[in-house]
């Protein structure tokens, strides 16, 4: 329904788990400087990246942005877009990386 | 008739049933803005993905003159910056008004830091000639370490990339100096803090869009 | 059916509501003078303040057509330098688009009528409505502006490396000019979507959302997902002109094609934003006129959607000659065919809907004849367009100008002109001469076709668009749709004639003078400043006209419009009429 008036609680984070998640955060962020400085081959290199940068994205888009507690609509509006990222992303690639010279010449 | 009924506090406005409808409704707003701005940083992601699959030497080599060192306090800088705003919104909350203005003159100031250490970085970079477009002008030593042909694309994206994200720091700094304001002038408390709120959330994406720019740009090995 | 609500189930008094037939203070009379219009936050008058800047464009556009057609008289030079011709199809082309179909159903009828169609009293975001409007606004003074630079030539499109190779001051001006109404289009999105999940009158759950409610949330989607695409292709547009940032210019290292993957990327689903809000107007107009319930509801409910999701993966078939990939272009042909499906189920659910209809052909309703027509020859001619091998040929030709030309206007704009007719009473309390408006159809039918049928066998035989020269053999299709477009240009002359003459002095308006069960029937014309003036609550089915209209009429018993307590439960199917 649309005009809910029931008083729901705004959720008042603790000031210990917002500062645990900063504390996360920051571990996060040397550890994929550390990481980026061992030699991984590619593609496993930008995938570590990228999923340590996907887990400190959820941290907070979750914790700090408030998304674990609010309604579940708000949390499909992010996914939604990241789902839009990524087709506009793949699709396209599957015309760059398939061409057979990277600029088509007439 | 249409009269405001003197059961709702003053801050709701008068096509609202009441303060959290109100309150939801701008949130859902505001979440509906950041979506849009996914997207508008994911065209710049886009291209980004794009030249890196087609040029993966040129991103290797030209991200030797990225320093991440500088990169990764920035990033720290940016996730203090984001624990600071979200404790300002507990501080609204608790209807702790000196706590948010604290909180906010904080962020702020972290905010200012992220943009001192984002100006040396260019200005290092411009002296050497590391510059968008038609000023590229790299120096001999640059040229010796980095002598892909299209490093002006690699640095053309860094600049855009991270010139329309220091845009909007500015202007979430502009912002939270406007809640500091208000907050002063006592507008806001817990029963109505939504500014404070949607104005941390629009902060939260620019310090996510900085998460990902981190590695991609700074970190390539 | 009805839906129940299943969690809190509380009674409501209600009581019914009959709108009054004389109305003394409405939205109209309320705020007076200009400033009061400038400065409004109402939906109301802010669709209205649309609506005319809408048309102002689209008359301005539409003179240039009238003088490209007339140049196109004669194989070379008629009365235009060929350099003129270039920026006048091209000015034609940017005006329409992203100045009147891109806004016009969304924001001129979405914003008066979608409010009321929800029970509410305004958008969710007035001020940022008004702001929206504003934004427009400054987007057309920078287009304006780049005219007096020294305009543009590179068609609607923009394509690189000749905008940005041309580093010319008139591109730049304009394509900031987009950039900024860009964010009118997404702000009006945001402010609709959060409306339709925020703002709705007791009893109107999803399943009871009129169809063009759904038609205005799928397209808001579209508009919150796309345009931020186009903002930033445009801007890096603006920094390969100013800055020579070389990501989409080939001698500085970038790709060409890339930028009309990124231009297309909105392109493409902006084209979905023009017609999706034009459907949601048939489905109204239609049961309106047939007093029957839109056959397959949620068919066409989710069709909506489904094409605002299939849209934004087709856009490659702009491209099909560009120099894709081949694994693209296959992908991109067979998502295209797909994406007419949800579409044609559409027409067919209307079609079925009229079956044993009891039709009326009023104004509105001969647009939606008319409608259903154009736009299927627009549809498939797309479809056909769609299919690669045909593509090969009849890429930039006329063919391609014939499709888009039924879709967007045989589509778009007869279906704003549908709505324009039918929800004239309700937004100026007048009625239109009923004849005139009939003539005027069967004029713009007539006009429409003969401008654009040849085109499609023009195009066939190989006539290129945008060209300015021509071989004789392609001279009587020419003349054809010259004389076709002035047969338009009159019919729409007369069209703003008798609106125009229907404000001063014109028959007053019912409340409801065609028998709509819709909730923005149900109060008065034109309504008051506050819509209703008591909450209304709903417990049928939008289309449910086989039930009495005092079903429709009914609204919380003493209510405080809104305010108080207990004013927004859920509602069972036990309402107590008071």
């Amino acid at each position: 329904m649309s005009t809910t008036a029931h008083k729901h609680e705004h959720h008042v984070a603790s000031a210990f788990q917002l500062w645990l998640i900063g504390g996360a955060l920051v571990v996060l962020t040397i550890l994929t400087v550390v990481v980026s400085s061992l030699p991984i081959p590619a593609p496993l290199d930008i995938i570590t990246a990228l999923s340590i940068a996907l887990v400190k994205a959820f941290l907070v888009a979750a914790f700090f942005m408030g998304l674990y507690w609010d309604v579940k609509f708000n949390s499909m509006l992010l996914i939604g877009a990241l789902v839009f990222f990524i087709l506009m992303v793949t699709v396209t690639l599957l015309d760059t990386m398939y061409r057979n010279d990277i600029v088509p010449s007439f | 008739m249409a009269n405001h009924s003197a059961s709702q506090p003053a801050h709701v406005q008068h096509h609202f049933v009441d303060s959290d409808q109100q309150f939801d409704s701008a949130k859902l707003g505001m979440w509906v803005f950041l979506v849009n701005e996914i997207l508008f940083f994911g065209g710049l992601f886009c291209a980004y993905i794009i030249f890196r699959v087609w040029y993966p030497d040129l991103f290797s080599q030209a991200a030797l003159e990225l320093n991440k060192v500088w990169g990764g306090i920035n990033t720290i800088v940016l996730i203090g910056s984001s624990l600071t705003v979200a404790m300002a919104i507990r501080s609204a909350q608790r209807n702790e008004i000196k706590g948010l203005r604290i909180n906010l003159m904080i962020t702020i100031l972290l905010a200012c830091v992220f943009l001192v250490i984002k100006y040396f970085e260019y200005e290092h970079k411009l002296h050497l000639g590391i510059a968008p477009g038609s000023f590229w002008n790299p120096t001999p030593e640059v040229l010796a370490v980095l002598d892909h042909p299209k490093a002006n694309i690699f640095f053309s994206i860094y600049y855009v990339m991270t010139g329309i994200h220091g845009l909007h720091v500015i202007v979430g700094i502009g912002l939270m100096i406007w809640l500091y304001i208000r907050a002063g002038k006592g507008h806001f408390n817990s029963e109505y803090y939504t500014p404070v709120e949607i104005t941390g959330l629009y902060w939260h994406l620019v310090d996510l869009i900085w998460i990902f720019l981190f590695p991609l740009l700074y970190l390539i090995e | 059916m009805a839906e129940v609500e299943t969690k809190k189930m509380t009674t409501l008094q209600v009581q019914r509501f009959i709108p009054s037939e004389n109305p003394t203070n409405t939205y109209l009379t309320d705020e007076k003078g200009v400033w009061a219009w400038m400065t409004t936050v109402d939906h109301k008058k802010i669709g209205l303040m649309y609506l005319a800047s809408v048309a102002f464009f689209f008359a301005l556009a539409g003179f240039l057509a009238l003088a490209l057609r007339t140049e196109l008289w004669t194989p070379a030079k008629t009365f235009i330098e060929a350099d003129t011709y270039n920026q006048l199809f091209t000015l034609h082309g940017a005006m329409m688009v992203f100045f009147v179909l891109v806004p016009s159903i969304p924001a001129a009828l979405g914003n008066f009528i979608m409010p009321m169609q929800l029970g509410a009293k305004d958008v969710a975001f007035p001020r940022l409505n008004l702001a929206s409007f504003y934004i427009y606004v400054i987007g057309a003074i920078f287009t304006f502006i780049s005219l007096y630079m020294n305009g543009f030539d590179t068609g609607w499109t923009f394509y690189t490396p000749y905008s940005s190779d041309a580093n010319s001051a008139g591109v730049i001006w304009v394509t900031l000019g987009v950039f900024i109404l860009g964010f009118s289009s997404i702000l009006t999105g945001t402010n609709f979507i959060t409306t339709i999940h925020k703002l709705r009158a007791p009893g109107i759950t999803w399943g009871r959302l009129p169809l063009n409610v759904w038609a205005l949330y799928a397209t808001s989607i579209i508009q919150v997902l796309a345009t931020p695409v186009l903002a930033i292709t445009i801007l890096l547009l603006s920094f390969e002109n100013i800055l020579d940032i070389g990501i989409f210019d080939p001698a500085l290292g970038g790709d060409p094609v890339l930028y009309q993957h990124f231009f297309w990327f909105y392109s493409h689903p902006a084209v979905y934003i023009m017609i999706v809000p034009g459907f949601g107007i048939i489905s109204e107009v239609i049961s309106t006129f047939s007093k029957k319930t839109v056959f397959g509801y949620w068919a066409i409910a989710l069709s909506s959607l489904a094409i605002a999701f299939i849209g934004f993966l087709v856009w490659g078939h702009h491209m099909f000659t560009s120099g894709q990939s081949a694994v693209a272009t296959t992908v991109f042909s067979f998502l295209t065919f797909l994406v007419g499906i949800p579409t044609g189920i559409k027409i067919l659910n209307w079609v079925a809907t009229l079956y044993k209809g009891s039709i009326e052909m009023k104004t509105p309703m001969i647009y939606v004849f008319i409608f259903l027509f154009l736009f299927s020859i627009g549809g498939f001619t797309g479809i056909m367009l769609g299919a690669l091998s045909v593509d090969i040929h009849l890429h930039d030709t006329y063919y391609v100008v014939a499709h888009f030309h039924y879709v967007m206007m045989g589509g778009t704009l007869i279906a704003l002109l549908a709505g324009l007719h039918y929800w004239w009473p309700k937004m100026t309390g007048k009625m239109y001469n009923e004849t005139l408006g009939k003539i005027s159809a069967v004029l713009i039918f007539i006009g429409f076709n003969m401008t654009f049928l040849p085109q499609f066998v023009m195009g066939a035989q190989g006539m290129p668009r945008r060209y300015y020269n021509y071989i004789d053999q392609f001279q009587p299709f020419h003349q054809t749709s010259t004389i076709g477009s002035y047969i338009l240009g009159v019919a729409f002359l007369i069209i703003l004639y008798y609106l125009v003459k229907s404000l001063f002095g014109g028959e007053k308006a019912p409340s409801n003078p065609w028998n709509s069960r819709g909730l923005e029937w149900q109060s008065t014309s034109p309504p008051d400043f506050h819509n209703f003036d008591h909450t209304p609550v709903v417990i049928n089915h939008p289309y449910d006209y086989h039930k009495p209209m005092e079903e429709f009429q009914l609204g919380i018993a003493v209510s405080h419009n809104g305010h108080g307590e207990h004013q927004d439960e859920a509602v069972s199917e036990e309402t107590k009429k008071a």
